[in-house]
């Protein structure tokens, strides 16, 4: 604490690595025990669960020439990331301040909170048909759905933020003369960062989830769509090399969104 | 400052009056602490003062007006020092001054000094989590003598600091009211601390609040000299101290075994 530079670095580097070593042993004997279930004993039969080789054919596949279901695997991955990162954007940039106005303004709840209600409840996935009629099968209708399903955490999120910073806080910016301005951009915004950073984290997550399946039910590009063709073609390879990199890209923007939160609040720690 | 001041609230549809008839006034660059029982109003005397809570009848006054919200010539100080965790200690110190809309230049030289006569050097750039408690509210001190206001109103501001830290500061308060001295209105449930600290002090009872009794300190620490002793523990010794702690507390008492049962019947109502 008193001395945050000199003692926490070479701690946090041995734990990192400590963590990496940990991450190994857990994964290692997986694909060591996948390895031998499919390819040498063939407990698991290649029709229900593909072999690491299936696995690096399909990887072959997809990434050369033509691809597969209509592109390569990098014009799939960023077909999909880009929908993610349009929806997520759309989401939040509408999500968190509604949620920080509502958490402010008790007329602002009011007049919100009712409509909020009604439409939360609803899946996100179960406006896939209207987005499809609306929008066709391109790029609207799933930023429509990631919306729908990225809005929500990112709203109650920002809102539970502004409801929990100690009134105190707000006093003593007052008697110190901030104006209403002032009081919105140096206590209400930094005080929910934490919280809203959670609704970020739970808005990719939606967006992610929400992503695929709208591209499963109707997509002409995209991850979602490689695994729906890999599985009228019934070919299982590809179906997990499609998901482990639904797994990646998630996780990627996962720890994007986390070295971005410890730059955005970097009093906590 | 303080004429025929009321205050009730409502509770469970129930009117619970908090502030009886209180008139005091506050003389120029005098010190006026407030004791009394927990409950008895005090805070919210204070926040009146303040302008963040406003009497239902009666009137609070600073100078010739009328107190109708925060405003620049008063600062609070807090019993949890509410300094802001997002900003370091300099931009805590530097945020009225910020708000009031004073250059760059000229703040950082103001919160240069303060860091300075505070002792907070070489924490300018901390954040107010790394610090002890006792730094800490030398920050919110330094943030509200910053601003120059002609009051300055605390809330219990040791209340929070464990016992040896707590002297040290009530003897580093009165050196700073002796060389910078401010109008200044002081609540505790503290009765040494009232008494070594205050030009007078008024007494409150329990509630509805009413003044008990208010005792003129300033006198006899003049005749016994009490100045001339550099730690609280020698004036703390003196008999003339001791009479006024002792009459002080008898004051409370009294009035304490009165109000009793009526304080229990607004509870179980």
């Amino acid at each position: 604490m008193h001395d945050p530079k000199g003692a926490a670095a070479p701690a946090a580097s041995t734990g990192r690595l400590r963590r990496f070593r940990f991450a190994l042993a857990a994964i290692v004997p997986l694909l060591v025990l996948w390895y031998v279930l499919t390819s040498v004993t063939h407990t698991i039969s290649p029709g229900r669960f593909p072999s690491p080789n299936d696995v690096l054919q399909a990887a072959r596949q997809i990434s050369r020439g033509n691809g597969y279901a209509g592109g390569t695997l990098a014009a799939q991955v960023w077909q999909s990331s880009k929908l993610v990162l349009m929806g997520f954007a759309v989401a939040v940039g509408t999500g968190a301040p509604l949620g920080l106005l509502m958490g402010w303004s008790r007329r602002a709840e009011a007049l919100l909170n009712p409509a909020f209600l009604l439409v939360r409840p609803i899946p996100p996935l179960a406006w896939i048909p209207l987005a499809i009629l609306w929008f066709g099968l391109g790029d609207g209708a799933k930023i429509f759905v990631i919306w729908f399903a990225a809005f929500v955490p990112a709203l109650i999120n920002s809102y539970t933020g502004v409801r929990n910073i100690d009134p105190t806080l707000v006093a003593a910016a007052r008697v110190h003369g901030a104006s209403r301005l002032q009081l919105v951009t140096h206590v209400l915004i930094p005080g929910s960062m934490p919280m809203i950073f959670t609704g970020l984290r739970l808005s990719m997550q939606a967006s992610w989830t929400t992503l695929v399946a709208a591209e499963l039910v109707g997509a002409i590009f995209g991850l979602g769509h490689v695994l729906i063709v890999a599985s009228l073609d019934i070919y299982p390879g590809m179906i997990l090399y499609a998901m482990v990199w639904v797994g990646i890209m998630g996780a990627l923007m996962t720890k994007a969104l986390a070295l971005l939160e410890r730059r955005a609040i970097p009093w906590r720690g | 400052m303080f004429t025929n001041v009321k205050r009730s609230f409502r509770r469970r549809d129930q009117e619970v009056l908090a502030l009886d008839d209180v008139s005091f006034e506050v003389g120029e660059k005098e010190f006026v602490a407030i004791v009394g029982p927990s409950g008895c109003g005090k805070t919210t005397l204070l926040r009146m003062a303040a302008g963040l809570d406003f009497p239902t009848s009666g009137s609070v006054r600073v100078g010739d007006r009328e107190v109708s919200g925060p405003g620049p010539d008063r600062a609070v100080v807090f019993q949890q020092f509410a300094l802001f965790p997002w900003k370091t200690v300099e931009e805590n110190i530097a945020f009225g001054l910020r708000c009031r809309g004073i250059d760059a230049d000229a703040r950082s030289r103001i919160v240069a000094s303060y860091v300075e006569l505070m002792g907070l050097q070489g924490y300018e750039r901390a954040y107010p989590q790394q610090l002890s408690g006792g730094m800490q509210q030398r920050v919110a001190i330094a943030r509200s003598y910053a601003l120059d206001p002609d009051v300055l109103l605390m809330d219990e501001p040791f209340g929070a600091l464990d016992a040896q830290t707590r002297v040290v500061m009530q003897e580093e308060l009165i050196k700073l009211c002796r060389v910078n001295p401010r109008t200044a209105l002081f609540i505790t449930h503290s009765v040494e601390e009232a008494v070594y600290l205050a030009d007078r002090v008024v007494v409150l009872t329990r509630r509805p609040g009413r003044i008990r009794e208010i005792l003129d300190i300033a006198s006899v620490r003049r005749r016994e000299g009490w100045d001339t002793y550099e730690r609280i523990e020698e004036v703390m010794d003196l008999e003339s101290f001791v009479h006024l702690r002792t009459r002080i507390w008898r004051l409370l008492r009294e009035r304490q075994e009165d109000a009793a049962p009526a304080g229990i019947a607004v509870k179980s109502a």
